[in-house]
């Protein structure tokens, strides 16, 4: 980690861009696609917390992100989402990124 | 009978009576306004395709042009998504598919539409319009009730009724707006 700079893993899901805190992640694989359609990656996390996988369609990289670019949830957006909701946004040159 | 366009002839015959109601209604409001200097309400109207809607400007915050959108997944289907609007991340609604209770499909195009950021109780959100048609400043009293002809399940997103440029035009609640 980056002093002052969080480091994150940035996936795309296929609807939105993602990150998570690269020290979580335990490993990614490449999935092959069933039935024609497209495959993608599972990335598993957990090093620092509970193990989960999450889906994605492809990982677009890492990139350091200051606490600066970092913001709260929309209250109206937190409200209107269901399963695993993003502890924050982030505003940065590549667009907004929901973190999870 | 039903005419070619669809609508029956008690349809127009109630639309054409819904109409003189509202010129009526309208001209019985600013009758109202010079006998009376009582509490006036400044709102904002604006149009969602055929239908018009308004809103108390004192929960407006700003009318903003969309820029560009970032979908969320995993969201409601009436969030369109998030728009950084001067470092200020805004959840941006689609207003037409909450009035329709989910009947409208999303709407994915937001070129020439505008944003209408409102504000109640410590929420915010952008809601996406066609159109913004005028600010009307009337006396509060001439706010009408929610038409009966309006569908309950709508009923509760509204606060009234008022009369613009000789129609019916739903006057918006803020915070039923803001409240899933």
């Amino acid at each position: 980690m980056t002093a002052g700079f969080l480091d994150l893993l940035v996936l795309d899901d296929g609807a939105s861009i993602r990150g998570y805190d690269c020290r979580d992640v335990v490993h990614v694989k490449e999935v092959s696609g069933e039935r024609g359609s497209p495959g993608g990656y599972l990335v598993q996390l957990g090093r620092l917390g509970s193990r989960r996988g999450v889906v994605c369609r492809e990982v677009l990289g890492s990139m350091a992100l200051s606490a600066r670019e970092i913001r709260p949830v929309p209250e109206a957006l937190r409200e209107r989402m269901t399963g695993e909701k993003p502890w924050a946004v982030a505003i940065t040159g590549r667009g907004i990124l929901l973190l999870y | 009978m039903v005419s070619p366009s669809g609508i029956s002839p008690l349809d127009e015959v109630r639309k054409d009576f819904l109409r003189e109601a509202s010129i009526e209604a309208e001209a019985a409001g600013q009758e109202k306004a010079q006998e009376e200097c009582g509490p006036a309400r400044s709102l904002l109207v604006f149009s969602l395709g055929p239908e018009w809607c308004a809103v108390d400007l004192a929960h407006v915050r700003k009318v903003l042009r969309p820029g560009r959108i970032a979908r969320v997944s995993g969201a409601a289907p009436e969030v369109l998504g998030l728009m950084n609007h001067m470092g200020e991340v805004l959840c941006v609604l689609d207003l037409r598919w909450i009035l329709s209770s989910g009947k409208e499909a999303v709407q994915a195009a937001t070129e020439g539409k505008l944003i209408v950021v409102m504000q109640h109780g410590g929420k915010e959100a952008g809601f996406l319009v066609d159109e913004v048609r005028d600010v009307k400043e009337l006396p509060a009293s001439s706010v009408l009730p929610v038409l009966d002809s309006v569908d309950p399940s709508r009923a509760r997103l509204f606060e009234g009724t008022v009369t613009f440029s000789g129609q019916f035009v739903g006057l918006l609640s803020p915070s039923a707006c803001l409240n899933p």
